[in-house]
């Protein structure tokens, strides 16, 4: 063989193995274990810890929210899409609660064409007068039980068991003697059935009026609701409340939508509370805030509720008068 | 010279180490752990072989909240931009009089102005004053092809197809080149300047080994998503293929997509 020729072979001869070296040592040990790849980057990427935890990791502290939550209609939304993701908390502190409601619903609520007709969607404009959402809705159970109950009871009957049975504490014409106990003349009587149903079923609780409630038939309770709402609420000016009602009228803004803006509620399903007796307001409304007596929305609001913000709107409430007479 | 057949001693010694060791374990454990433990990868607790991954969208659920793209970002570290995202939402919206749709996402400049940042997102009401004849929502993501082109022109191996069918990206082994970025038909790849690599959706990758749901799925709150495992013919996908007439985006280019859809309209692909 030439000497030229031998050269240029062995030249090219270690060139090939200069390659082959390079590219053993440049190769990960795993690339081609499965194919042309990496294999141990498979496992890296699965490596990566979960951000978002899933709502059963916030059921272990949260159960009673997570109970409430998840017995509603906001049951497919899950913890983390509101409070962001539960990494890292407790230990890293807490998650947000959204101050801005009417932001975050309107993300899903927001009236348009281009969501499904089934979705429940708002006008924001004419909705809730500018309101947070949260002032009405509890987000955890959003629906609103403004279901009005059917009222077909016999007033004149009612007058009868209302003599026998309620009015020793709640006064002979539904104007109750005292402050504590509220009066029922002039009352929605869809709200009265409702309550009393409640009372009687012991999905509400009261030392009185479970005792009482569990004695009436439903027939009963029928009729009383469509006495009360006869008569005339109309009563005596009270003793002066012990609250401020001008900081109360700035606190019932947020009470408006169902209440009206003088306590006169347009939904029937919902309770009349204007000239209602004031030390019963602001102990119903402390009852909401223990959870006592039991109402998702009513809880939703009172929860950022003082004392002092309690007995300003029961003296505003208090002072109202409780309108023209409705025809039950 | 020195250093490298040092580093090759070390490496051989290395691998005999280990052969001896997993030889040693053999020896010392039970026959059922020792195959579960040999066949389970790419985890201990998750076998690729086993699962095929689906996922199924139903476009008439969509609402549009965008609680997916939200969940996804914070769930996969994805840049905090309008125009870096691993799943989107697009909005078809047709007005009387017109003949094709007007299509948007979360990227548009009105639908940025109306969430207040880059950062949150929000569909902007902007059609609330139009007389709209027909409109809709088409959430969209990574399709994990059965072929999928963006592996085929990835010039280092440093994207493919994992055994159990979703498409991952070795970050590691990454250039940074983006001829796959131009390959996805569907705009599903986005490059991330700050890593100086392509990324994508992985079904939540490091999610599904575990058992858990991709972010997205989890966060849907009307159930638009849909995620599970085809093996398994109980699994919601599975169900979800066979009550539902399904479709899938740009079936003539033969990719094979894993992401089936219901409801779409003829201008969707």
């Amino acid at each position: 063989m030439p000497k030229h020729v031998f050269r240029l072979l062995v030249l090219l001869g270690a060139g090939l193995a200069a390659a082959l070296v390079a590219k053993w040592y440049f190769t990960a040990e795993s690339f081609y274990q499965f194919g042309h790849y990496r294999a141990g980057s498979v496992a890296e990427i699965a490596a990566q810890e979960p951000v978002l935890q899933t709502s059963a990791y916030c059921q272990a502290c949260h159960g009673e929210r997570h109970a409430q939550w998840s017995a509603a209609n906001h049951k497919t939304v899950t913890c983390e899409v509101c409070h962001g993701p539960a990494q890292g908390h407790p230990q890293k502190g807490k998650l947000p609660i959204p101050a801005d409601t009417r932001q975050l619903c309107s993300l899903c609520h927001e009236r348009m064409a281009e969501r499904p007709r089934t979705q429940p969607q708002i006008d924001l404009a004419q909705h809730g007068a500018g309101q947070q959402c949260a002032a009405c809705h509890n987000p955890h159970a959003p629906k609103l039980a403004g279901v009005v109950a059917k009222v077909s009871g016999d007033a004149a009957s009612g007058r009868k068991k209302h003599a026998e049975s309620c009015a020793s504490c709640h006064g002979a014409d539904g104007i109750s003697p005292n402050d504590t106990w509220p009066n029922l003349a002039g009352q929605h009587a869809a709200y009265l059935v409702t309550i009393l149903g409640a009372y009687k079923s012991g999905a509400q609780t009261d030392v009185m009026m479970s005792t009482v409630a569990q004695t009436l038939s439903d027939a009963e309770i029928q009729n009383l609701a469509a006495y009360y709402a006869g008569l005339s609420c109309k009563t005596a000016a009270g003793e002066k409340a012990a609250g401020d009602a001008a900081a109360g009228k700035a606190l019932a803004k947020n009470c408006s939508a169902c209440h009206g803006d003088t306590g006169i509620g347009t939904n029937p399903a919902w309770p009349n509370i204007a000239g209602q007796k004031a030390v019963y307001l602001a102990n119903t409304l402390k009852a909401f805030r223990a959870g006592l007596r039991k109402d998702p929305m009513m809880a939703g609001v009172v929860r950022g509720l003082n004392d002092a913000d309690i007995a300003n709107l029961a003296a505003y409430y208090a002072a109202q008068s409780c309108g023209p007479r409705k025809p039950s | 010279m020195k250093k490298r057949d040092a580093i090759s001693a070390l490496r051989a010694r290395r691998l005999f180490l280990r052969r001896i060791g997993g030889a040693a374990l053999a020896a010392g454990t039970p026959a059922v752990v020792q195959k579960a433990a040999a066949e389970s990868f790419p985890t201990p607790g998750y076998d690729w072989t086993k699962r095929r991954w689906a996922f199924g969208v139903d476009a008439t659920k969509c609402i549009g909240c965008l609680r997916c793209v939200e969940a996804c970002k914070v769930e996969n570290e994805v840049p905090l931009t309008a125009h870096h995202f691993r799943t989107w939402v697009e909005r078809y919206v047709y007005l009387e009089g017109e003949n094709r749709p007007r299509i948007d996402s979360h990227a548009d400049p009105v639908n940025i102005a109306a969430s207040g940042s880059e950062r949150e997102y929000r569909f902007a009401n902007r059609y609330q004053d139009a007389k709209v004849e027909k409109a809709f929502f088409v959430p969209k993501l990574c399709n994990q092809c059965e072929h999928p082109p963006c592996v085929q022109v990835c010039p280092v191996g440093a994207t493919y197809k994992a055994k159990d069918g979703v498409v991952l990206i070795d970050h590691k082994y990454c250039i940074g080149c983006r001829y796959c970025v131009q390959a996805c038909p569907y705009g599903a790849r986005y490059f991330d300047e700050e890593k100086g690599v392509s990324d994508k959706c992985t079904w939540c990758y490091h999610r599904i080994t575990r058992g858990l749901q991709p972010a997205c799925v989890e966060a849907c709150p009307v159930g638009a998503r849909v995620f599970g495992d085809r093996n398994d013919r109980q699994s919601p996908i599975s169900l979800f293929i066979r009550n539902n007439r399904v479709h899938v985006l740009k079936p003539e280019t033969g990719n094979a997509p894993n992401v089936f859809y219901v409801g779409l309209d003829k201008e969707v692909n």
